[in-house]
């Protein structure tokens, strides 16, 4: 086995998000990109398989998660980080680098992981905001 | 290490003519170290008998509980040391936020479940979570792990010298994702089970019968196979049978894991289905007896 043993909750998640149709990111406890899914490549342009685990500075810069105004958004202020350093969920309307260069505004979902014996890691579920109903709203 | 097979029945107990080659205990495997200790994996019915043969004036004697699924833990009021003066019982299992482990087993010995409670066991019986690190009992060293279950559950990789048994009896590491497909990291109890010298492992259902039983924590053969070829183990003890499934049918069932084990590489003579009294000796003369 090259890499260290995932804690079970962090495998149980992984196993989620490949079964479901919307895209979502998984990360562990130090906000290392563990995975994302088929839905969240298709969006991003690129699947998992291609991009491979990603260190925090390396998906944030790439994906570039951009406030309404094309400004970077601080790493620490992303939903996902939010949601590892809070314990808390998080909920934020941001825009992302997609396919093809586009710039999509998406609504990111962030939960935290918690078990028994500490944070495993979060889990981000997104929906290209086009998609989201009249009602959402920035969480922040 | 000796390993000797009390119930290596699932669910519920399934006793009967049917069954008797094969046994209708539900879960109890006892590990009989070289320094004398004995382990005992599991409390389910087998554990009566177990407690029945026991020597009197052993040492603590230790049960290490996967879960407290009943099947796992049914036998422990049937357990004859629990109700011995002398004895000494520390019960291992997992922890939870919701009660303690002595509160959540005390669930099911007390009333109205049981003529007893646990505070009027005349036995000294301890409750114990299993440490995030390996811990020590005896010569043997024991190791901990959540797996892909119904619930708060264990496996445990046990380890005396050279030689480990890994035990994952509830266990469903194919749920959601493709075993053949996963990197071993992301495995459920890979890292208990890798290049065990014995891997006692849940095969509940056919692969016929799985599509009706995905999510309910338990392994079809192609995935109990699976599984032990991934993680290389010496041997494999396919574990937990269904209650529906008697003698002849787990003679048909245990055909196709051979077969599969085959067509993967494996040695015929390195796989077995648990059948009560069989013990396994595992270190230098590795041989597979019939009780």
């Amino acid at each position: 086995m090259d890499g260290a043993q995932k804690p079970l909750e962090l495998i149980l998640a992984r196993n989620l998000l490949t079964s479901i149709s919307t895209p979502a990111f998984l990360v562990d406890s130090a906000g290392t990109l563990m995975f994302y899914n088929e839905a969240a490549g298709a969006l991003l342009g690129m699947p998992f398989e291609e991009a491979g685990q990603m260190e925090p500075d390396e998906w944030s810069s790439r994906f570039g998660p951009l406030d309404d105004d094309g400004e970077p958004i601080p790493f620490e202020s992303l939903p996902l980080t939010v949601a590892l350093r809070e314990g808390r969920p998080y909920h934020a309307n941001l825009h992302i680098h997609a396919a093809e260069g586009s710039v999509r505004a998406i609504e990111v979902s962030a939960l935290p992981i918690t078990a028994e014996r500490g944070q495993s890691g979060a889990m981000a579920i997104f929906w290209p905001a086009d998609m989201a109903g009249d009602g959402a709203e920035d969480g922040r | 290490m000796k390993v000797k097979v009390w119930g290596a029945r699932g669910s519920v107990p399934a006793p009967g003519p049917e069954m008797n080659r094969y046994g209708g205990n539900t879960s109890c495997v006892q590990l009989m170290l070289s320094d004398g200790e004995t382990l005992i994996l599991d409390a389910g019915t087998g554990i009566r008998s177990l407690g029945l043969a026991l020597k009197s004036g052993m040492p603590t004697i230790n049960i290490l509980l996967t879960h407290l699924h009943l099947d796992h833990i049914q036998g422990l009021m049937f357990f004859p040391p629990c109700f011995k003066t002398e004895s000494r019982i520390t019960i291992w299992g997992p922890a939870s936020p919701e009660a303690t482990l002595e509160h959540r087993v005390a669930r099911y010995i007390s009333a109205p479940l049981s003529p007893v409670e646990v505070r009027e066991l005349p036995c000294d019986v301890s409750f114990l979570d299993t440490p995030a690190s390996e811990w020590e009992i005896g010569s043997a060293r024991i190791r901990a792990g959540s797996v892909t279950h119904r619930g708060p559950t264990l496996g445990y990789r046990i380890t005396e010298g050279d030689t480990s048994l890994c035990y994952i009896p509830d266990h469903e590491p194919g749920l959601g994702a493709a075993l053949e497909d996963a990197e071993p990291e992301w495995i459920s109890g890979f890292d208990l089970a890798h290049r065990a010298d014995l891997l006692i492992h849940d095969c509940q259902y056919t692969d016929r019968e799985y599509p009706e039983h995905i999510g309910w924590g338990h392994s079809p053969v192609s995935d109990a196979i699976s599984f032990g070829r991934l993680t290389e183990a010496e041997r494999l003890l396919l574990f937990h049978h269904d209650p529906l499934h008697d003698d002849e049918f787990l003679d048909t069932l245990f055909d196709d894991a051979v077969s599969r084990w085959e067509s993967g590489g494996g040695a015929p003579d390195r796989i077995q289905l648990a059948a009560e009294s069989i013990e396994v000796e595992l270190g230098p003369t590795r041989e597979l007896a019939a009780g």
